[in-house]
């Protein structure tokens, strides 16, 4: 067995940034918010409510913690590589299918229990029973487009800096590309990367 | 009489696939700017005391529509200035398999994000207060529309960077060129899917400025599925890339390996663009019926799964050409 003890630091430095955000934004919690407070009342209000949209009012609670913490895990994880001698977690395979996998079973679950198993098994047969098989490859295909998706941009984006960096010798050009790749396609694609898993549990459970 | 060397055909591919590959790729940039100075005119003309907003929507929009060129001038770039450290005749093939990959990569990704730019120019000249909102969702839509064509640019630094040598020249050479051919063939379709829906949703964000963000992520989920075939190609070109093989100097196991790579690179480009046509429709009715919103969104998720099932059968023979044939 072989680790990744790279990526595997990366994964845990992006949780402990987490952890002190979290702590930081419910110390002295106040009527009247401080700074961090706000940062963290955001994201867990903004996503609350996409959660609660998609799925509906009871569901969406029961979810929306998962889902904000997904959202702002990959946000710190693809932020990471702006950082010199950092690199993103996202950027090694395994951490995307992972969490791609992660969801799949997430919705899974969350489709039978809705739907009772027999439901649930039902809705490979449809429209007709032959199709089973392509309707099993295209749930697979789903944890593999979701995960291949992060991986392809976040690698992509690093792959982009590194060698035009390298061709204009470092200059000018560098911060413009990591905050364009690492910051904003990060974000882009942590957001899209929340959303889908939303879409596939919301799509199992109705 | 001159030697035919590995090392004389790795340069000559090498010059080959850097033509082929900027050659390629400056196509699609060039169509999508074009439209967007086109639409830039027609909005001028209608309003031209907007024109420079228009001309700052219009080159914004050209410059992210050019990284897809960008990005296959780079890569030719290298193909032509650098040296390959122990040339094979595997090293010949992953510079063309680099060069097709990017090439073709770059067409769609360039045509698309010159949709949502010329858009936004028709926009700020119908809604000059949304000016910004505009804008905003502009780069967000064509930079996640560049994402194919940065797939293609993984591929292609894989097939330049990786040592190959290891390999059986017969069938591997056929794998490294199929390699690039999914990629990029799969890039086209999801380029163009991309670029459509996010038009849609900055025309819609232009009739309702007041619906921009729900408008916003349902664009961003059209695009992410319209993009699910290149990833599809994507996962071919990885699956070539790394697989082992036998060496064996027939020619069926290599043709096995270069069609699969053709036949999800090809199978890829229709289902992108219809997943596109329901993208467009979608987000433009998101945006001028919000109330029904959430069933418009399923429907069209629904339809895009349905239109992609073409290219799961087009996955299902590729993968049977590499592993059962």
């Amino acid at each position: 067995m072989v680790f990744n003890l790279d990526v595997i630091l990366m994964t845990w430095i992006s949780i402990a940034l987490l952890l002190i955000l979290g702590i930081f934004s419910v110390r002295k919690k106040s009527l009247v918010p401080h700074s961090v407070q706000v940062l963290g009342e955001l994201f867990v209000r903004q996503f609350a409510s996409l959660t609660e949209d998609a799925l509906d009012k009871e569901l969406g609670r029961k979810y929306a913690p998962m889902i904000t913490a997904l959202f702002m895990f990959l946000l710190v994880s693809n932020w990471l590589g702006a950082i010199p001698h950092m690199s993103e977690p996202t950027r090694d395979l395994n951490t995307p299918l992972s969490l791609g996998f992660m969801g799949f079973v997430i919705a899974h679950y969350a489709g039978i229990k809705a739907k009772g198993f027999r439901g649930y098994a039902r809705e490979y047969f449809q429209p007709f029973p032959f199709m089973m098989p392509l309707n099993l490859i295209g749930e697979i295909a789903k944890v593999i487009s979701i995960s291949f998706r992060l991986f392809g941009n976040i690698m992509g984006g690093s792959i982009i800096v590194l060698v035009v960096s390298h061709l204009i010798f470092s200059l000018i050009l560098p911060p413009f590309l990591v905050a364009f790749f690492s910051l904003f396609i990060g974000t882009i694609q942590a957001f899209v990367f929340t959303m889908l898993t939303i879409v596939y549990i919301a799509v199992q459970v109705k | 009489m001159m030697e035919w060397e590995p090392q004389i055909w790795v340069r000559a591919a090498a010059f080959f696939g850097g033509g082929l590959c900027i050659g390629l790729g400056a196509i699609g940039a060039a169509i999508g700017e074009g439209y967007t100075a086109s639409v830039a005119n027609e909005s001028m003309a209608r309003n031209p005391s907007q024109s420079n907003v228009v001309l700052k929507d219009m080159l914004v929009g050209q410059a992210v529509a050019e990284s897809a060129a960008i990005f296959a001038l780079v890569v030719a770039m290298i193909l032509l200035f650098s040296s390959f450290s122990n040339p094979s005749w595997l090293t010949a093939a992953a510079i063309i398999g680099a060069a097709l990959s990017m090439g073709f990569g770059a067409i769609g990704a360039g045509i698309g994000s010159g949709f949502p730019a010329g858009e936004a120019c028709r926009g700020t000249v119908r809604q000059p207060a949304v000016a910004n909102k505009l804008m905003t969702n502009m780069l967000i839509g064509a930079a996640v529309c560049q994402t194919p064509s940065i797939f293609a640019l993984v591929v292609s630094f894989i097939l330049l960077y990786t040592d190959f040598s290891a390999m059986p020249v017969w069938p591997a050479w056929a794998a490294l060129v199929g390699a690039g051919l999914a990629t990029g063939l799969a890039a086209i379709g999801s380029g163009l899917g991309g670029g459509t829906t996010a038009q849609a949703s900055v025309e819609g964000i232009a009739r309702r400025p007041e619906s921009a963000s729900s408008v916003t992520v349902v664009m961003l989920l059209g695009q992410a599925v319209v993009q699910s075939p290149a990833i599809f190609g994507l996962l071919i070109s990885f699956i070539l890339l790394f697989g082992t093989y036998e060496a064996n100097s027939s020619l069926a196991p290599a043709m096995a390996l270069l069609s699969a790579g053709l036949c999800v690179g090809f199978g890829a480009i229709g289902p992108a663009i219809g997943g596109g046509e329901v993208g467009r429709n979608g987000v433009r009715w998101v945006a001028r019926n919000p109330g029904a919103g959430q069933v418009i969104t399923r429907i069209m998720l629904v339809g895009m799964a349905v239109s992609q099932s073409t290219v799961i059968y087009a996955m299902v023979i590729s993968l049977v050409l590499i592993y059962v044939v």
